[in-house]
C-alpha cells in the first residue's frame, strides 16, 4: 500500500481524532456548488470545469482523479462553509482507520466511494437521517458490490427450461463437443439475424473516441489488447471530460450501486480484458447478442478446436454475464460448456471457476445439469485432495442424486480410493459415465503408483505382469512394462516361462518413492 | 446507577478483572433483576458523561489516572446507551432491533478497544472486560442476523435491498472483525509480562475461532495461528494460562488438524483438552470426544469402550452401532451403520476418518478366518503352531457373511486377494500372497495379526 497518504491529495478529511471540519467543506463545493452532480465516481472532472469558470491558470490535467487544484479555487468559492455532523466525521475517520483497511480495496476506490456516499447524502439532504454509526464502510460496500457481482446476479424469472441431459455415448469419454445442447435457436432469433447490421449503423456518441471492434479482433495479437485496453481508457476519458454528457451516456457510471449495466454492444466475438473500473456499456453485448456469440463460439469449437480462443471468449461471455447481473438457464448453459471444454482440455483452474459458480447457479434451480457437475465436482477434489471440500460436496449429495448413475458412480469411485481398493477403483475407471473420465486420467497415473506399492509389498515373490494390467486397467501388457520402466530400472521385470513378471521385493522401494512424490499436494492456479 | 457504580468501584478497588466484567454484563442478574433498568433511568443523554464521572470516581479514587477515568467513562457511556437498546427490545419497544443493539454494543468494544489502547489506558488486569464485550458482541451480531435473515433485508438507505446467501452472516463477519481487533491488541502488546495484555491473547483467539467457525471460514484460523507461532517466544507457556482458556484453546486447534487429516496432531490436541477440560463440563467433553473417537480409530485403531461413552449418549448413539460392527468384523452392518448415520457424521465432519474403521472391520473378520483355521498337527509335543497357510477362497468365504449370496453379489477372488493387499500393505495384517497357489503365507510366532495376540 502506497504510505504516502494519499487521502491528503484528494483533499480529504483527515482520519486524525482531533480533525477540524475544515477538510469537509470542500466536499460540497467539490460536487454541488458548481450544479454538478456526480456522474462518475471514477472520473472526477471538476478541476477542468472549474478551471474554466473561476480560475484562469489552467492545471495540468491530471489523470481523471482531482488533486491539487480543488483547495485554491474552493477558497474563492462564494458558497457558506458546510459543517458536517459529528457522526459523518467520525464515520469518515473509521474509513480512515489503518484497521478498517480492506486488502482488495485500494485507498483511492475506497475515498471515491467515500466521496460519493457522503456528496450524495449531503445533496439529498440526508445526512441527519442516515445512521452513519451502521452505514457499512466504502471499503465494505466496494467488496459486496464485487461479491454481489461474482455471486448474486439478480435472479431472473427467464424460465426454468432444463436441458435434458443427453443419452449416454458408447465411447467411454464424450467430446464437450457431444453434449447435446437445447440450443437450436428459435425460428424468430434466426430471422433477426439482419437485425444486426442495423444496430451496427446506430451511432454511439463516443464511438469515433474508439477504434473500431474489427472481425479480426480475435486474433490474439498483443497489439489487440493494447488497443483493446486503450479503448477502455478513451471511453472513460470521455466520461470524465464531458460536462455534457448526456445522461444516457453514463447509467451505469452514474450509480455505481444501482443496478446492472445494460449492454450496448452488438459484436459477437470480444476478447477478456479483466475489468479495472466500472464496466462501459459500449463494450458489453445484452443477452441476444450473447446468446448468439455461444451459437458461434461452439460452431468454432467444433470446427477449429483452438482453445486459447474459445477459453478467451467464454470468459469475455462470462463477464459480460456478470456485469448484467444476467442468471438464467442460459448463464448455466455458458458456465457448462465452458467447464466441458476446460476439462476436455485439462484447464483445470478455468474448470473449478467454472464450477464454482455453477454451483451457486444450481442452487437457485435454474436447470442444467447439476448431477453431471455434482459427480465431476466430487471427482475432482479426489484429485486435489481437498477433503474439507469433499465434506462440503458429499453434504451437497442428496438422496435423490445418490440414485444418478454419474453421482452414484463418483461417489463409489472416492470410496475405493478411501479404502485403498484399487481393484473396484480401476473397474469404476473403465466405466466412467459422461467427461469424468478427463478428470480421472488426472489421477489415475497416482493411484497406480499406490496400488503398485502396495502389491509390490503383498505379493512375494513376483507378480505376472498379465495380473497388473488387468488389475490397474492399463489397455496392454506393453503399456504396463513401459509403465513400470519409466518409475525404475530394467531389473524389476524379468521373463520367465513365457510371462513377463514384476519382482516384487525390488520394486517396493521405487513405487514408493514414486507413490509420495506423486501424492504431494496439488496446486491448481484459480483454485478457490 | 448508585448500585452499579458501587460495584465499579468496588471491583475496581479490589483489582478484581471478572468483577469489572460481572459490572460491564449486558443482562440483569439473578439477585438484581431491574439491574439495568436502575442503570438506564439513572441518567439522561445530557448528564450522562457528568454523572457517570462523578459516581465512578468522585471523591477517594485518587489513584485513577485522568486517561483512565475518560475511558471508563467513555465505555459506561456506550454501555448505557446500548442497555437503553436492550431494554426496549425486552419491552418489545417497536423501535427495537437486534441490529440496534449489536450497533450499540459495538460502540461499547469500540470504546474498550480504544481505552486499551491509549497511553495509561485501560490496565491489563482489567482484561476480562474484554473478553465480556468480546463475548456479547459475537452473541448479539447472531441474534442480529438472525434478525435480518427473518426480515430479508437490511433496511440500510445506501445498500442494495437484495439480500443474498452470502450476506446471511454480514453482521456476524462485522463482528469478526472487531474482535479480531481485540486479538491484535492482546497480541501485539508489549508491556512486562506481569502487566501485559498477552494474557488474553488465547481467550480472544478462542472467541475468533469460534466465530470463524460460525461464518464457515475455517481456513482463516491459520491466520491467528501463524500470528501467535510468530510471536511464541515472547509468550508465556501454556500451562501458565488459565486452563479455561487453553482447553478451549487445544480443542479449537485439535479439530483444525483433524480437518486437515493430520490425526497424529489432532490426537495430541485433543487430548490435551480433554486431560485439562472440567470434568463436569459434560457438554465440552461431548464436543472433544467427538472428534478424540475418530481420531484414536485412525492413529491407534482402539474403540470407545462402554464405560466412556455411558455420560454421553448421543455419543452413544453416534459411535456404539459402528464400534460393535468394527469389533466383531460385521462388514455387512458396518455399511450399513456408515450410511445410517451418514447425514450426522457429514454434518460433524467426521464421515471420512470414520471409514476409515472398514479396514479394521476387515482385520477383524480376517483374523477370525485365521483362528478358525486352527492349528497345525503338533510335533514332538512341542506347542501347536497355527496354520498359517490360508487359501485365498477361506477369506473370500468369510466376505459372504452377511451378504445375501446369489450370483450376482458373487465375491471377485482378484478383489479379495486387493483387500488382503491392503491390510498387509497397512501392516495390519503380516505375509504375503502366493498368487499362482492361491494362498496367504501369513507370520507365525503371534504375529499374523499385529496387535491383537495372534
Amino acid at each position: 500500500m502506497n504510505s504516502s497518504v494519499p487521502w491528503r491529495e484528494a483533499r480529504w478529511p483527515a482520519p486524525a481524532p482531533s480533525a477540524a471540519p475544515v477538510p469537509f467543506q470542500t466536499v460540497p463545493s467539490l460536487f454541488s456548488a458548481n450544479g454538478f452532480t456526480p456522474a462518475t465516481p471514477a472520473y472526477i472532472p471538476v478541476q477542468a470545469r472549474r478551471s474554466l469558470a473561476h480560475n484562469k491558470a489552467s492545471h495540468p490535467a491530471t489523470n481523471g482523479y482531482p488533486s491539487q487544484p480543488a483547495m485554491p479555487s474552493t477558497e474563492s468559492d462564494p458558497r457558506p462553509r458546510m459543517e458536517f455532523p459529528p457522526a459523518v466525521r467520525s464515520y469518515v475517520q473509521r474509513c480512515f482507520a489503518p484497521e478498517n483497511q480492506v486488502a482488495s480495496v485500494d485507498t483511492k476506490e475506497m475515498q471515491e466511494k467515500l466521496r460519493f456516499v457522503i456528496t450524495d447524502a449531503a445533496e439529498n439532504h440526508k445526512l441527519e437521517m442516515i445512521d452513519w454509526e451502521r452505514l457499512a464502510l466504502p471499503q465494505v460496500m466496494i467488496q459486496n458490490e464485487r461479491n454481489k457481482i461474482l455471486a448474486n446476479p439478480s435472479v431472473s424469472n427467464w424460465g426454468m427450461s432444463s436441458q435434458p441431459s443427453s443419452p449416454g455415448d458408447a465411447s467411454r469419454k464424450r467430446k464437450s463437443t457431444d453434449i447435446h445442447q437445447t440450443e437450436n435457436s428459435p425460428p424468430w432469433r434466426k430471422a433477426n439475424n439482419n437485425r444486426n447490421r442495423i444496430e451496427d449503423r446506430v451511432t454511439h456518441p463516443s464511438t469515433e473516441k474508439r477504434p473500431r471492434m474489427t472481425t479480426d479482433d480475435s486474433s490474439k495479437s498483443k497489439a489487440n489488447l493494447e488497443m483493446r485496453r486503450r479503448r477502455f481508457e478513451g471511453a472513460g476519458a470521455t466520461y470524465g471530460n464531458s460536462g455534457t454528457s448526456s445522461p444516457v451516456d453514463s447509467p451505469a457510471r452514474s450509480e455505481p450501486d444501482q443496478g446492472p449495466v445494460i449492454g450496448r454492444c452488438q459484436k459477437l466475438e470480444k476478447n477478456y480484458f479483466r475489468l479495472t473500473s466500472a464496466p462501459n456499456p459500449d463494450t458489453v453485448r445484452p443477452l441476444p447478442v450473447l446468446r448468439k456469440a455461444l451459437d458461434l463460439l461452439k460452431k468454432k469449437w467444433k470446427q477449429e478446436s483452438n482453445y486459447t480462443y474459445i477459453c478467451d471468449q467464454f470468459k469475455s461471455l462470462r463477464q459480460d454475464l456478470t456485469v448484467q447481473h444476467i442468471r438464467n438457464e442460459f448463464t448455466v448453459t455458458v458456465y457448462e460448456i465452458h467447464a466441458r471444454i476446460a476439462l476436455e482440455k485439462g484447464d483445470l483452474g478455468e474448470y473449478n471457476q467454472c464450477q464454482t459458480q455453477l454451483r451457486v447457479l444450481y442452487a437457485q434451480s435454474l436447470g442444467g445439469n447439476p448431477t453431471e457437475f455434482k459427480a465431476y465436482r466430487i471427482l475432482y477434489f479426489i484429485y486435489t485432495r481437498n477433503w474439507t471440500a469433499m465434506n462440503d460436496a458429499l453434504a451437497d449429495v442428496t438422496a435423490a442424486d445418490k440414485k444418478n448413475e454419474a453421482v452414484k458412480h463418483a461417489l463409489d469411485v472416492r470410496s475405493a480410493l478411501a479404502l485403498g481398493n484399487y481393484h473396484r477403483f480401476f473397474q469404476l475407471y473403465l466405466e466412467t459415465p459422461n467427461m469424468g473420465a478427463y478428470l480421472m486420467d488426472m489421477f489415475v497415473e497416482r493411484e497406480r503408483l499406490s496400488a503398485l506399492a502396495a502389491m509390490c509389498k503383498a505379493y512375494k515373490p513376483d507378480v505376472n505382469i498379465r495380473f497388473i494390467t488387468e488389475e490397474l486397467g492399463f489397455e496392454s501388457d506393453e503399456q504396463t512394462a513401459r509403465f513400470v520402466l519409466d518409475h525404475g530400472p530394467a531389473e524389476l521385470l524379468e521373463e520367465r516361462n513365457g510371462s513377463v513378471r514384476l519382482l516384487t521385493g525390488k520394486a517396493g522401494l521405487v513405487f514408493e518413492q514414486a507413490k509420495a512424490e506423486a501424492h504431494r499436494v496439488v496446486d491448481i492456479k484459480g483454485q478457490i | 446507577m448508585g448500585t452499579l457504580a458501587t460495584e465499579f468501584r468496588n471491583a475496581y478497588n479490589n483489582g478484581s478483572g471478572p468483577g469489572l466484567a460481572a459490572v460491564l454484563t449486558p443482562i440483569a442478574t439473578r439477585d438484581d433483576p431491574d439491574r439495568l433498568l436502575t442503570f438506564y433511568n439513572f441518567s439522561n443523554p445530557a448528564y450522562l458523561t457528568k454523572d457517570l464521572n462523578t459516581s465512578f470516581f468522585h471523591g477517594k479514587n485518587p489513584r485513577v489516572p485522568k486517561a483512565e477515568q475518560h475511558a471508563w467513562v467513555d465505555i459506561f457511556a456506550a454501555y448505557w446507551e446500548a442497555v437503553g437498546e436492550i431494554l426496549k427490545w425486552e419491552a418489545g419497544h417497536p423501535g427495537a432491533s437486534a441490529v440496534a443493539i449489536f450497533t450499540a454494543w459495538k460502540k461499547v468494544a469500540n470504546a474498550v478497544i480504544r481505552g486499551y489502547s491509549i497511553q495509561s489506558g485501560l490496565p491489563a488486569w482489567s482484561l476480562p472486560c474484554l473478553y465480556t464485550v468480546g463475548k456479547y458482541l459475537r452473541t448479539f451480531a447472531i441474534k442480529a442476523d438472525l434478525q435480518v435473515a427473518s426480515q430479508g433485508s437490511s433496511g440500510l438507505d445506501f445498500q442494495d435491498d437484495v439480500a443474498a446467501d452470502f450476506e446471511k452472516n454480514a453482521t456476524l463477519e462485522d463482528a469478526a472483525r472487531v474482535i479480531n481487533r481485540m486479538f491484535t491488541l492482546c497480541l501485539s502488546d508489549r508491556a512486562p509480562i506481569e502487566e501485559s495484555r498477552k494474557w488474553g491473547i488465547y481467550n480472544t483467539t478462542n472467541l475468533l475461532f469460534k466465530t470463524y467457525f460460525k461464518i464457515n471460514s475455517v481456513g482463516l484460523t491459520k491466520n491467528l495461528i501463524r500470528a501467535i507461532r510468530a510471536q511464541s517466544d515472547d509468550l508465556p507457556p501454556l500451562d501458565a494460562f488459565p486452563k479455561s482458556h487453553i482447553v478451549t484453546f487445544e480443542y479449537y486447534l485439535g479439530v483444525i488438524h483433524f480437518l486437515d487429516e493430520n490425526y497424529a496432531e489432532a490426537e495430541e490436541h485433543l487430548t490435551n483438552a480433554w486431560r485439562l477440560c472440567y470434568r463436569h463440563a459434560n457438554k465440552n467433553r461431548e464436543l472433544i470426544l467427538t472428534y478424540l473417537i475418530p481420531c484414536h480409530l485412525v492413529t491407534t485403531h482402539t474403540l470407545p469402550s462402554n464405560q466412556l461413552l455411558a455420560p454421553f449418549p448421543r455419543l452413544e448413539k453416534l459411535f456404539r452401532p459402528l464400534s460393535n460392527c468394527i469389533r466383531t468384523g460385521d462388514l455387512v452392518g458396518f455399511d450399513k451403520a456408515m450410511s445410517a448415520g451418514e447425514e450426522e457424521f457429514v454434518k460433524r465432519r467426521i464421515y471420512l476418518p470414520l471409514e476409515r474403521g472398514r479396514d479394521i472391520a476387515l482385520r477383524n473378520l480376517f483374523r477370525k478366518v485365521f483362528i478358525a483355521g486352527g492349528f497345525e498337527e503338533a510335533k514332538d509335543g512341542q506347542p501347536p503352531i497355527r496354520r498359517t497357510r490360508v487359501p485365498v477362497s477361506e477369506f473370500a468365504a468369510a466376505l459372504r457373511i452377511g451378504t445375501h449370496a446369489t450370483g450376482r453379489t458373487r465375491v471377485d477372488i482378484d478383489e479379495v486377494e486387493c483387500l488382503l493387499a491392503n491390510l498387509i500393505y497397512k501392516g495390519l495384517m503380516k505375509g504375503y500372497i502366493a498368487r499362482e497357489r492361491g494362498i496367504v503365507v501369513l507370520s507365525k510366532n503371534n504375529a499374523a495379526f499385529p496387535g491383537t495376540g495372534v
